[in-house]
């Protein structure tokens, strides 16, 4: 997993014959430095993983632009990445679950199992997470990771190793519609048509969304949500003073109330219009976590019984991703916009790539 | 109910004396003057009011500006709606109650058809008829007219007063349910006010085993203590103690804080509660405070505290009457102050409550 460290570090283990492992290391702002790194033995309940494909995340980008997000300080070098998949290299005495040479995605959090959070199966939650790319915890854009055998999801034969890296962000669409138990009968507003608010999008549907409406500042992003099944799309500003009026419209476009509104953006603006939009008795999911401090129409809201959900990562959604992705119920291939190899020139390149946005939704690493 | 309206003169129904009501006739103006009531509908009844307290809302359309929140009185308005009081005569459907009978009153009529009222979340429903908000009268009133099914009969052993206080108390109870307090619930409230304080004595009898309280009046969280808090927090209204307070109430909780009540509704509350409210949890805001709130919500958020809205009740009498009966609730310590239904009493009665402090609840005894 995200042990192992520089080759600077004295460790027990010794290199493998063959090739060195490599990983891309994030050294300081903007700097991305491919270097070894060396994997922990490994345990019995551990298995070796080739990664074959890796995808570049939002937070990931403000890892590399900032060395920090939100309260995760990068202190020291850290490998980065972990929306990932790969093949089964080694498996540990214990392992049952998969072999050597199957294809499995990866989910990227070890959580402690021992505090009142896991064992409320809230594990998303536990203090002690240990998380690929989060620091301390090294990441996955590597050769090579060591992970527990119970993190790996075997990959079903009609699913690429690039869909298993995107059980990653689908799991917080997932996770998302779980909390806010959408169904057959809920009318979704999603706010921001980013990798997240898609992934959301797709995996309404999934959960039966009847009506689905994406808003967004940006006309290409919407342009995709569109292709992409939404059933209708609304461009937005950026201006708090149009609130007022952009909620009338989403609530015309959404024709019989919106049920559940998901901010996948978390702006005042957004936050704003959603509360504002979202039907007496309804919710809204807090998704995106952009801004600490919000100033939002709350009491109205909440006197309206309006609830806000919030979201953390996921928990316990790789098996129903991959069984969307097996019977085609969710489709995840056309989000991934941009493929980059692992060298120094690619890395650096697919980063400017996605933190620039706009048509990049998803980039993706092909080892 | 609500319906009715002012007598123009020589409109007088029945013998004896002329129905009064306390009217809301201007910023601080109320006059006992002639309340008409309608004719009695099939389902109606038709109730000598006994006991009516006054709430925080009914304060506030007095002294500031005749509105509360979007609610806006526009032409002369009945005021109170926590009550309860004796039925005098039934309409001819009527079957559950007979003249005589003691009666605590849920004062909103919603309209039954629309999708809301279908669901059960009849609080909610846009057509709302309410005591005494605008554009309906109110119940502080010799008598009222009422749908039969929102009268309530009062257990021998629980009085008019207990019955008229069964409004503020059902607040506190449709806050529990909508938080699911349970006997695993340790709950931390915000605000030792009359809601404040209902709210605790509500999730003591949903099991919560370790109730907090915080407020910046030592009076009120001393009678918060009486009515059996496990702890109480003196906090300030200053924005910079957050931090300090959350690790007080930590401390005076000693274990997780699962869910908050927010029975003030300030920025500082708001802030307050979503910080200290562990991985998982909910914030309840039942206090309606400022419209736009600055609140630290995506911390909240990534830490899955939810925010869950609260509006007066639902399905809330049958219970609040039960706790009363059984004694597993008791509210009498809250109603602090009494007085009259004469043009004195009522004006000395509302500036009573605006004070706050050590009035808690005040009630009129008709």
């Amino acid at each position: 997993m995200g042990k192992g460290g520089n080759s600077e570090d004295v460790v027990a283990g010794k290199e493998e014959v063959g090739e060195e492992n490599m990983a891309a290391w994030l050294l300081g702002i903007k700097t991305l430095k491919i270097q070894p790194f060396i994997l922990p033995p490994l345990g019995p309940h551990d298995v070796k993983v080739r990664i074959k494909a890796v995808g570049i995340c939002g937070s990931d980008v403000h890892h590399f632009n900032t060395m920090r997000c939100a309260n995760f300080i990068v202190k020291k070098p850290m490998v980065i990445g972990h929306e990932c998949a790969g093949i089964i290299e080694e498996v540990g005495s214990e392992v049952k679950n998969v072999g050597v040479g199957d294809r499995v995605a990866l989910e990227p959090g070890i959580s402690c199992n021992r505090c009142n959070l896991c064992k409320n199966g809230q594990y998303n939650l536990c203090r002690e997470m240990k998380f690929f790319g989060s620091p301390p915890t090294n990441g996955s854009l590597a050769n090579q990771v060591v992970h527990p055998s119970n993190l790996c999801f075997k990959l079903p034969d009609n699913v690429s190793l690039e869909e298993g890296a995107m059980c990653e962000p689908l799991s917080v669409g997932i996770h998302a519609c779980r909390r806010a138990q959408v169904n057959p009968e809920t009318n979704v507003l999603i706010m921001g048509s980013g990798p997240i608010g898609l992934v959301t999008m797709l995996a309404a549907r999934a959960f039966g969304a009847p009506r689905i409406v994406l808003v967004d500042v940006d006309d290409q992003r919407l342009a995709i949500a569109k292709e992409l099944g939404a059933d209708d799309v609304i461009r937005v500003s950026t201006n708090i003073q149009d609130i007022d009026e952009e909620v009338a419209k989403l609530q015309t476009a959404m024709v019989s109330g919106v049920d559940v509104s998901f901010d996948c953006v978390g702006l005042n603006k957004t936050m704003a219009t959603a509360l504002n939009a979202t039907r007496a008795g309804g919710k809204v999911c807090l998704v995106g976590l952009a801004q600490s401090e919000m100033t939002v129409p709350l009491t109205p809201a909440a006197a309206r019984e309006v609830d806000i959900v919030g979201i953390f990562r996921y928990r316990n959604t790789w098996p129903l991703c991959l069984e969307f992705l097996r019977s085609g119920k969710i489709d995840v291939k056309p989000l991934i916009t941009h493929r980059f190899s692992f060298s120094q020139k690619d890395i650096d390149e697919a980063f400017e790539t996605s933190a620039r946005g706009g048509n990049a939704i998803k980039v993706m690493f092909n080892l | 109910m609500g319906k009715g309206g002012m007598s123009q003169g020589g409109d007088e129904k029945g013998e004896g004396e002329e129905n009064m009501a306390a009217w809301l006739l201007g910023v601080n103006n109320l006059k006992i003057q002639p309340f008409i009531l309608p004719p009695l509908g099939p389902y109606d009844v038709r109730v000598g009011m006994k006991a009516v307290g006054i709430c925080g809302s009914d304060v506030h359309y007095l002294k500031v500006k005749l509105r509360c929140a979007h609610f806006i009185v526009k032409e002369p308005m009945v005021i109170g709606h926590e009550c309860a009081g004796i039925i005098e005569e039934v309409g001819i459907e009527v079957k559950s109650l007979v003249p005589g009978d003691r009666v605590a009153l849920e004062p909103g009529i919603s309209c039954w058809r629309c999708q809301l009222c279908k669901e059960g979340r009849y609080n909610l429903c846009p057509d709302m008829k309410f005591f005494a908000t605008p554009p309906v009268h109110g119940s502080l009133a010799n008598q009222v007219v009422h749908p039969a099914d929102l009268c309530f009969k009062l257990p021998d052993n629980v009085s008019l007063e207990e019955g008229a206080m069964c409004e503020p108390l059902s607040v506190g109870v449709h806050a529990c349910r909508r938080a699911n307090i349970g006997p695993e619930s340790n709950v931390l409230i915000m605000g030792a006010g009359p809601i404040g304080l209902v709210t605790l004595l509500a999730a003591r009898a949903f099991g919560a085993p370790r109730i907090v309280i915080v407020d910046v009046d030592d009076y009120r969280l001393s009678v918060a203590k009486d009515l059996g808090a496990d702890g109480i927090v003196k906090v300030s209204t200053n924005t910079q103690d957050v931090a300090e307070e959350v690790v007080q109430i930590h401390k005076a909780m000693g274990d997780r804080v699962d869910v908050t009540f927010d029975c003030a509704g300030f920025d500082k509350t708001m802030s307050t509660a979503l910080s200290a409210t562990s991985a998982g949890g909910k914030v309840c805001l039942v206090g309606m405070g400022h419209n736009e709130m600055m609140v630290p919500l995506t911390p909240a958020a990534a830490r899955e505290v939810d925010v869950v809205g609260v509006f007066r009740y639902k399905n809330t009498w049958p219970l609040c009457i039960e706790l009363l009966r059984s004694g597993k609730i008791d509210v009498k310590p809250l109603i602090t102050h009494r007085f009259g239904f004469s043009q004195q009493e009522v004006e000395e009665a509302f500036e009573t409550s605006a004070r706050g402090g050590t009035a808690i609840k005040v009630m009129f005894n008709l």
